[in-house]
């Protein structure tokens, strides 16, 4: 069953073309990737996804409910988080604080619950705080929870943004770029842990990603896109084996 | 005076008020492009201008008079303020590039308070008055409507100089850097443009712009007073937002407009009410079209 | 060893400290004359101010620019229902309560959602609009303000004396650093601070940023409105002097130099800010100069040490 369904997603600024005529589903429990040389429209496509830009015509169905014109806060509180390319943090708060903060969209309390303090603002906090505690034991650093996030290694920050995101309860999980910066050990373990979020957590994961071989362990289906444009969709093994997508991977090589 | 008449010498008061209020703009406008600072400071700028050529105006009283005394001393006033310019950017706004807006904002009131305060300690916190020694009442004579050579040569004056910036911003290399680093700084940074370089030009250029309309201003008030910067900072920010912050025409437009709406309203309400006027239009310009008449509208951002 | 001193550190030396400095203001005023009273009170009033704008600019990281308006609106809202209508003290607090948010909503709302230094023109823009039109207005005295307002009565005592307003703004003082406190410990506060960190990040989160930034500018509004009532009547008479950008920016001030968002942090720098000018008021030059060494040590404050004078906590502050 398809939990997210883009139609034809079109995004312009100002003349310039990011992304064009997208249509792709994402399958409820799967592991699926969008990829694309730099500049493909891949960021473009996720902003539009998780609301922070309006795709200029197109549609997005989650859940069988259309995203478009919905604000990011909004589209959060259905269920859907996102994680950052350079992780983003809050960074002059604690690592606890930050985790919290995922708790946001599955929670209620809000100004009178501040000042009254009644029972039920109580069980909340409660909840909220061992909650965030789990899932940080969950990625292995519940010993750094007081520290102040700016003070982490990039490692543990990117743990921190994890954490921050599963505290949300999502049933989808975009992960933008989440290989950026981590050195080959460091990718592999990151496969591991995105199988272990979608097991432990029923999650469905959607991820973009330009780091081929990351994506080609990880996912099981996988959308290419060059110049906005989907240019081969299918299992890892037929998207390498397209001629489309060597080409256009071949033809970002010579670039680089 | 007939209507016709009363209307048309409001509205050369109200070119007067504006294009004081443009050249102001002018500043706010280019550092906020360049930067994205509400360099709050700039109107202080403006009242050290008049300042200088004040003083500049009394000393060379022995040597020169009339116009020619005042054209020196505003180009001293400009020299002096486009120093003041660059030394706030250089050490208060460039250790904190990169830092969050807010506490950039907070450093410009800073440097805002030592401008305003040291004048303040200097003065004696009395106005002080300038005589130019030019005939104030001399001008054409239209009918009714009488338009002097001061205010004449004002006019020629701000024209002029927006004139040439207009031309150096879109026909140097200088300007085109000046817009480039507004578009994208890393970028600009890469292709090895000397970013610090630009953005000191751009604080000492709008620095200079605000010392000619502070010169102006002392010649046609003829009195400078330590406060006279706080108002005409939010008003020519309030023109910025009017013609749309980040455009040099814009800042022209919305500083004209602005003096031209409050010569207007002025002569419709009791005059004590003015600064009310220009600052609901302001409120109002953000509330209906916050990217103002002529300024670029972002990338839609929900 | 190390486990026991940790826990005297982290359990008890903070409110152990609290303690000691109520009773110690508690009984200030057995030991003092009214000239230390009247300076401490004006040091609360300042830290009233602060406490109320640290909801805004200290927890939410917005820019206000024009904290004197809200806290005008306070002072007028009193004085022109005691004076013109002749309601009693007490009753006008509601009413400032709700013409203070009613004035947050107004501005608030349609700039709010804008960029973030829009908001500093915008307030600043409001407060001298709130200056001129009660210097305009007969209703609000004109120039001169309104004078001999009515001192209240509490419990059928009239308050008259320094040492009655000394005890009524300790009250306030820790009315507001309650508030402040279970603002900063809950869900909402928390959501303000991701806002300051980051408002895309808690935007991603779900915040709803553009009402929760509206929320922490109705607060802080509602804070200055009651304070602004209380010093009305305090001073039983307000003009529109006392209502001038100096004064915000003073407040604001206050704020930053302490730390923003700290609480103690703000304490302290708003009570620097009302006791600094009163030790040095009589040395020639400094006194005059005063806003000119603020001026530099803002912009050093700000390079060297964006966090204010308080220092860091250690650890989590989320108890």
């Amino acid at each position: 069953m398809s939990l997210m369904r883009i139609e034809n997603l079109t995004m312009r600024f100002s003349g310039i073309v990011a992304v064009e005529n997208l249509s792709f589903d994402i399958e409820e429990g799967s592991i699926t990737s969008l990829i694309g040389p730099n500049g493909a429209g891949k960021t473009s496509a996720f902003n539009c996804m998780t609301g922070f830009y309006k795709a200029t015509s197109g549609e997005i169905l989650f859940d069988g409910k259309s995203l478009i014109g919905r604000k990011p806060h909004r589209i959060t509180h259905m269920g859907i988080i996102r994680t950052f390319q350079n992780v983003r943090l809050f960074k002059n708060l604690t690592v606890l604080e930050n985790v919290m903060s995922g708790a946001h969209s599955v929670s209620k309390q809000g100004v009178f619950g501040a000042l009254l303090r009644h029972p039920a603002q109580r069980r909340e906090e409660r909840e909220i705080l061992e909650n965030a505690e789990r899932l940080l034991d969950y990625v292995g650093i519940l010993d750094k929870k007081d520290e102040t996030a700016k003070n982490l290694s990039y490692g543990d920050q990117r743990r921190t943004e994890w954490a921050r995101a599963l505290a949300a309860k999502p049933r989808l999980l975009l992960l933008d770029e989440p290989a950026a910066g981590l050195n080959r050990e460091e990718k592999d373990r990151l496969v591991e842990l995105i199988r272990r979020f979608r097991k432990d957590f029923g999650i469905t994961v959607f991820l973009i990603e330009h780091d081929m071989e990351l994506v080609m362990k990880v996912s099981e289906k996988v959308i290419v896109i060059n110049f906005g444009t989907k240019i081969a969709e299918g299992t890892p093994a037929e998207v390498q084996s397209n001629p489309l997508v060597i080409e256009a991977y071949l033809g970002m090589e010579e670039e680089a | 005076m007939s209507t016709w008449e009363l209307i048309l010498q409001q509205g050369v008061n109200g070119l007067i008020l504006g294009s004081f209020y443009a050249l102001v703009a002018l500043g706010y406008s280019m550092v906020y492009g360049i930067i994205k600072l509400l360099n709050f400071a700039h109107g202080d700028i403006y009242m050290t201008g008049a300042f200088v050529c004040l003083s500049v105006f009394g000393a060379l009283s022995r040597f020169l008079s009339g116009w020619p005394a005042v054209a020196c001393s505003i180009v001293a006033a400009m020299f002096l303020a486009a120093a003041l310019g660059f030394l706030a950017q250089r050490f208060a706004y460039r250790p904190l590039l990169g830092a969050p807006r807010l506490s950039l904002l907070i450093t410009a009131i800073g440097v805002s308070l030592v401008i305003y305060n040291t004048v303040m300690v200097i003065t004696n916190s009395q106005p002080l008055f300038f005589s130019s020694g030019l005939d104030s009442s001399a001008g054409i004579k239209i009918g009714g409507l009488t338009v002097t050579y001061i205010q004449m040569v004002l006019l020629a004056v701000s024209a002029l100089v927006m004139l040439g910036l207009s031309l150096f911003i879109g026909h140097t290399k200088t300007g085109r850097a000046m817009r480039a680093i507004a578009l994208d700084q890393d970028t600009c940074r890469l292709m090895g443009i000397n970013v610090n370089k630009v953005i000191g030009l751009t604080f000492m250029l709008g620095s200079a712009l605000a010392a000619i309309a502070g010169g102006l201003a002392c010649v046609y008030y003829g009195n400078v007073q330590y406060n006279m910067g706080y108002t005409i900072g939010i008003k020519a920010f309030t023109a910025a937002v009017i013609g749309g912050i980040g455009s040099i025409p814009g800042a022209m437009l919305g500083g004209l407009l602005l003096g031209l709406l409050e010569a207007t309203g002025t002569q419709l309400l009791d005059s004590s009410w003015k600064d009310v006027f220009a600052f609901g239009i302001l409120i109002l310009m953000l509330i209906v079209r916050p990217n103002g008449l002529l300024g670029k509208t972002e990338i839609e951002r929900m | 060893m190390i486990k026991a001193k940790e826990m005297m550190n982290s359990k008890w030396l903070g409110p152990g400290m609290l303690l000691g400095l109520l009773a110690a203001m508690l009984a200030l005023p057995l030991f003092s004359n009214d000239y230390v009273l009247i300076v401490l009170w004006n040091g609360m009033f300042y830290a009233l101010l602060a406490l109320g704008l640290n909801i805004i600019v200290g927890y939410c990281g917005l820019c206000d620019l024009g904290y004197a308006a809200k806290f005008a609106i306070g002072a007028y809202t009193t004085g022109i229902l005691m004076k013109s209508f002749g309601w009693n003290f007490w009753l006008t607090l509601p009413m400032v309560v709700l013409v203070s948010l009613l004035a947050a909503i107004l501005v608030g709302a349609p700039t709010l959602k804008l960029r973030s230094d829009y908001l500093a023109i915008v307030t600043l823009g409001f407060a001298e609009i709130v200056r001129i039109t009660a210097r305009n207005l007969d209703i609000t005295g004109s120039a001169s303000g309104l004078n001999a307002i009515a001192r209240p009565e509490l419990f059928g005592l009239r308050l008259t004396k320094s040492i009655h307003w000394y005890y009524v703004f300790l009250v306030l003082v820790i009315l507001f650093v309650f508030i402040s406190h279970r603002v900063r410990s809950s869900r909402f506060g928390r959501a303000l601070a991701y806002i300051r960190e980051d408002e895309d990040a808690a935007r991603a989160m779900g915040v709803n940023t553009t009402r929760y930034k509206l929320y922490a500018y109705m607060i802080g509004a509602v804070l200055g409105g009651v304070t602004g009532s209380f010093f009305a009547v305090r001073m039983t008479a307000i003009s529109p002097q006392s209502f001038d950008f100096t004064q915000s920016a003073n407040i604001l001030l206050a704020v930053i130099l302490g730390g923003m968002g700290k609480i103690p942090g703000v304490i302290a720098g708003a009570v620097f800010f009302a006791v600094f000018p009163e030790i040095f008021r009589d040395v020639p030059f400094i006194g005059d100069a005063r806003m000119l060494f603020f001026g530099i040590l803002l912009v050093v404050v700000m390079i060297v040490r964006p966090q204010g004078f308080w220092p860091e906590r250690k650890r989590g502050a989320l108890k």
